[in-house]
């Protein structure tokens, strides 16, 4: 591979208390472009993993790199040192997450939510990160609601805004945290056509969901977990057509019928 | 006895020069009281613990005792430690002290309703603390906090009527001042009143004016908001 990893996770552990480990020891290598698709049971790890990923969440062992950098982290001289706020932020604002909530901030219409991080850590103008929240809200199909407020769109609306806030900022990589699992299904489609398309345009994306229509026909790799640990990965063929642990065998019964 | 209220509007200039100072008293302790207050709810907020308890303690003694010994103590007893204060200082020291306490677990309940998934959201952005919390937090906050942030306020208003007890000139000391010469006690109450009342009833209308400020999304857009957005006026963008 030619390319250094986009995402380089090793050795990732993150216990709760004395006992409850919600990460037990996860490798991942994540190639620029590529689109990995996390699945599996409810509290199996996906989530924490993503969190980890941008340091929502810290992990209490192993090392998670995005872009060749430690997350967190900085390791000049040898010594890991615990990244400031300053620091830490402009880390995070190389990568985009969008949630299972969508968390769009009420006080703000569409369109602020869109501009806020290029306003306010970019220091870019209102009027020019307004022109490039305008082209992101024709882009998820919005351009009609920009000055609506979040309180007034339906989820499938919300998480586009949501999408197209993440966008926003030029991220290197896309996080989505189980993105349609908090919307009516009828509101799914439109949801994964915007994330299909951004998967399209070559953005890393690496996507906890239970769709997994979505995960064999998007994903360049399909990551099983289960309690804590990657059980399985592979191609959405390999994965979906032979898997090869009865744990994906189970869950799979259990999801696709 | 013949209850003749024309008998104090001779006296009005003297009330309303008072109630300046009532004003004044209850503006400067409220405003203090207001930035001290909302820092403290950030140290109640800390991940340090002995932040968290010297903020604890201070609303646990200051919240927990009358503003009246509090006003006390800073006039009378504060001399005793080498301090001592005029009683107008002295009114705004002691009252600043008891409406922060107030303030702080009013402005706290306020920004701990925000969502931690707002903060999230921010975070993930790149936004660093400070500007999360002015653009994110506080925005959302006031529209919790609005409520019982004016209702101390106004409860603090007619507390300002205790400073006259350590001989400030405001409302309520001006008309014990009047009556005691006068023995016109009726008339100069109700005088008094009606300017406390008028006081309070600014602070009622001030409120209604927020509260409907802060309901952003049934606002709408502000015609400049609109302007600064590049959106058209009125219309869908």
């Amino acid at each position: 591979m030619a390319d250094a990893p986009m995402i380089e996770v090793t050795g990732l552990a993150k216990t709760y208390g004395e006992s409850v480990k919600a990460l037990n020891g996860v490798d991942l290598t994540v190639q620029p472009g590529e689109v990995v698709c996390l699945i599996g049971p409810s509290g199996s790890g996906k989530s924490t993993l993503l969190r980890s990923l941008n340091f929502l969440e810290e992990p209490t062992g192993g090392v998670v790199k995005v872009a060749g950098r430690r997350v967190g982290f900085s390791d000049k001289g040898g010594q890991a040192r615990r990244l400031g706020g300053r620091e830490l932020a402009a880390q995070r604002a190389e990568i985009g997450m969008v949630f299972q909530l969508f968390h769009l901030w009420p006080h703000l219409s569409a369109l602020e939510n869109v501009i806020l991080g290029l306003v306010e850590v970019r220091g870019l103008s209102t009027a020019d990160a307004a022109r490039v929240g305008h082209e992101l809200m024709r882009k998820v199909d919005l351009a009609h609601k920009m000055d609506a407020f979040p309180e007034h769109l339906s989820g499938g609306q919300r998480q586009r805004v949501a999408i197209a806030r993440a966008l926003a900022m030029n991220p290197k990589v896309m996080l989505f945290d189980e993105p349609t699992s908090a919307l009516d299904p009828e509101l799914v489609g439109e949801v994964l056509a915007v994330m299909e398309q951004v998967a399209a345009e070559g953005m890393t994306m690496v996507v906890a969901t239970h769709e997994m229509g979505f995960a064999r026909r998007v994903a360049d790799r399909v990551v099983f977990m289960d309690q804590g640990k990657v059980v399985e990965q592979g191609t959405p063929d390999e994965i979906f057509g032979t898997p090869k642990s009865d744990r994906l065998k189970r869950f799979l019964e259990r999801v696709v019928a | 006895m013949n209850i003749d209220f024309s008998m104090v509007i001779p006296y009005l200039p003297i009330l309303f020069q008072a109630a300046g100072v009532t004003i004044v008293i209850t503006l400067l302790s409220q405003g203090i009281g207001t930035v001290l207050g909302f820092f403290l709810a950030l140290g109640r907020m800390s991940r340090f613990p002995v932040l968290r308890g010297i903020v604890w303690t201070y609303v646990l003694i200051f919240r927990g005792t009358p503003m009246l010994l509090h006003l006390f103590f800073v006039y009378y007893a504060a001399p005793a430690f080498g301090v001592t204060l005029e009683p107008f200082p002295a009114a705004i020291v002691a009252m600043s002290l008891s409406t922060t306490a107030y303030n702080c677990e009013i402005l706290r309940a306020g920004l701990q309703s925000v969502h931690p998934g707002q903060i999230e959201a921010a975070q993930a952005v790149g936004m660093s603390w400070p500007r999360i919390l002015r653009r994110v937090v506080i925005p959302q906050a006031l529209r919790v906090a609005i409520v019982p942030y004016m209702t101390n306020f106004i409860s603090h208003t007619k507390g300002s009527s205790l400073a006259s007890v350590i001989t400030v000139p405001e409302l309520m000391l001006t008309a014990q001042m009047i009556y005691s010469s006068t023995y016109r006690a009726i008339e100069i109450l109700t005088a008094a009143g009606v300017i406390y009342l008028l006081l309070t009833s600014a602070l009622t209308v001030l409120q209604l004016w927020l509260e409907k400020r802060l309901r952003y999304d049934e606002r709408g857009l502000s015609r400049r908001r609109r302007r600064q957005l590049l959106l058209a006026a009125g219309g869908n963008g």
